[in-house]
């Protein structure tokens, strides 16, 4: 048995801030899922606002960095996906606000 | 599976001097206006090497320079061979500088700065050529960034060819072939280019989602057909083709204006900054260019030709580039310097790295610069001109400024 919680896994990912934008990723509705099994393996399902951001590579990166600081981790791992796609009705309300919506 | 890794971005090192030179160029550029003439005809060799010092020295320059890194995300795949990238701007610098002074002081010496702007444009096209390739997923954009590199080619071997008929006094229908070479470049390359970054950047930048996109590849094959049309007809004299020609592209261009609009709607970073306001001003003054453009069919016009000119490439080129590089260098920079830092110590957000108070000046000068200075120009008002044109130095020495500033943030 394994008592990681989402809640903890979605806490560590809030230090990952995307620079350009300026916001964390879970803030900004980009991580869609956290899977836990009994092993404490987790497997983090996220997407990236744009297809061509070239940080692709450093975002998932420093998601896994983020992930693997959490106390009895086991395996982390990063799945990219694109489908639904993002788009800014997924983001935190004050995410919005500060980006000039309504 | 769409990645980009680490690889594909080019070294900090390798494309910083593309940005630096382009500013400088931009900068002398609006000086060495404040010595021309506005009454004297496209044809004077004055006013071409300016031509080639802006177009060559600050838009191709920054365009290669920004290549380097969309390549790779366009095609999704790594470059070919990013290294030749150290030598197309010494090449290119080389070039422009003997190309730009034969033009004013001695045409006879032409083909030596022309030889090595065109090598170091092929080399350009090679390297392209040759990442383009190895794409294994062959899009719209993929297809446009081949064709756009496929005029490109033809417009610098005709712009040789022309270059040799001058230096060697041999005689060919200057007029016909400075037509194609222009439209070639000028629309077949960097219209072609900038409207294929921007569908990249416009949507990355400005948050936007879940938008229509078959108005811009419409747009990509319009423009396409219109350029092959133009050049055709023009170098066989087929009047009314040409004139087709030029509605063709203004399709294209309508076309374009209504993806940007579809774009703008569905934005979701709706707050103004330094970049967003550029954009406008870019296509504000497509909008004039493409208004006056259209007249300009009826009402033959050298004044009224310039001042085409003057908004298609000062204004929409100059902020469509200018705007973009208050986004592109504190990314690069940031990714070199505070990249490797994430989670160590506190790194800055991009915003943080724009000079916003001298950005807002270079923006307000040259903006108004922009405009009036072409007001003169289609008035035939030599201190109209003028008096925009030393707006312009004072909002491109801004520029400069926050250029360097950006470069320097630690
Ligand atoms: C190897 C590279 C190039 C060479 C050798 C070259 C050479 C020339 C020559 C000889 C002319 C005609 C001058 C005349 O008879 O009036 C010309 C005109 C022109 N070129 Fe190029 N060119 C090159 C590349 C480019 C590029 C890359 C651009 C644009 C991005 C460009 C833009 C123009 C324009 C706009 C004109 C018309 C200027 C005017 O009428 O005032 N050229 N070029």
């Amino acid at each position: 048995m394994c008592n990681i919680t989402k809640e903890q896994v979605y806490k560590a990912i809030e230090s990952v801030i995307d620079p350009e934008v300026g916001f964390n990723l879970v803030e900004l509705g980009l991580i869609y899922d956290a899977i836990i099994d009994e092993n404490c393996n987790v497997k983090v399902v996220m997407t990236l606002s744009t297809r061509g951001c070239p940080l692709h590579q450093m975002l998932t990166q420093w998601v896994q960095d983020a992930v693997k600081k959490i106390d009895g981790v086991n395996e982390v791992e990063v799945e990219v996906v694109w489908e639904p796609e993002w788009n800014i009705s997924m983001a935190a309300e004050h995410v919005k606000k500060a980006l000039g919506m309504e | 599976m769409f990645q980009i890794s680490k690889d594909y971005a080019p070294p900090f090192k390798m494309i910083e001097p593309f940005f630096v030179l382009g500013s400088i160029f931009y900068f002398l550029g609006t000086i060495i206006l404040l010595f021309l003439h506005p009454k004297s005809g496209h044809f004077d060799f004055s006013i071409v090497g300016w031509a080639h010092w802006f177009l060559l020295g600050f838009v191709m320059m920054i365009i290669f320079g920004a290549m380097a890194q969309l390549v790779p995300v366009v095609v999704e795949v790594g470059h070919f061979a990013v290294d030749l990238y150290y030598i197309i701007w010494p090449l290119l610098l080389l070039g422009v500088l003997g190309m730009v002074s034969s033009f004013w002081f001695a045409p006879w010496l032409l083909p030596y700065g022309g030889l090595l702007v065109l090598v170091s444009m092929l080399i350009f096209l090679f390297e392209t050529f040759m990442t383009l390739k190895k794409a294994q997923n062959i899009t719209l954009t993929v297809k446009t960034v081949y064709w756009a590199n496929i005029f490109l080619l033809i417009g610098i071997l005709s712009g040789f060819f022309m270059t040799l008929a001058i230096g060697n006094g041999f005689d060919i229908n200057l007029t016909k072939w400075l037509k194609a070479h222009a439209m070639l470049v000028l629309g077949g390359y960097v219209t072609l280019t900038i409207i294929g970054i921007s569908m990249v950047l416009l949507p990355m930048f400005g948050l936007a989602h879940g938008f229509d996109d078959k108005p811009v590849n419409r747009a990509f094959k319009v423009m396409i057909v219109g350029v092959i049309l133009y050049v055709v007809s023009t170098l066989i004299s087929f009047y009314f083709a040409t004139m087709l020609a030029w509605i063709v592209i203004f399709v294209a261009i309508a076309n374009y204006f209504y993806q940007i609009y579809l774009i703008y709607k569905v934005r979701a970073r709706k707050k103004e900054d330094i970049w967003s306001k550029s954009m406008f001003a870019g296509f504000f003054s497509l909008a004039l260019a493409f208004i006056f453009g259209f007249f300009n069919l009826f009402i033959e016009s050298e004044q009224l030709l310039l001042a085409v000119a003057w908004f298609l490439i000062v204004g929409f080129f100059g902020f469509l580039i200018t705007g973009h590089l208050y986004k592109i260098i504190p990314f690069l920079v940031w990714f070199e310097r505070f990249s490797p830092l994430v989670g160590k110590q506190k790194v800055p957000m991009l915003h943080e790295m724009v000079p916003v108070r001298d950005a807002e000046f270079e923006f307000y000068f040259s903006a108004s610069g922009v405009v009036i200075a072409g007001f003169g120009l289609m008035l035939g008002s030599e201190d109209i001109f003028k008096g925009g044109v030393l707006l312009l130095v004072v909002g491109a020495f801004f520029l400069v400024k926050s250029v360097f500033w950006m470069l320097r943030f630690k």
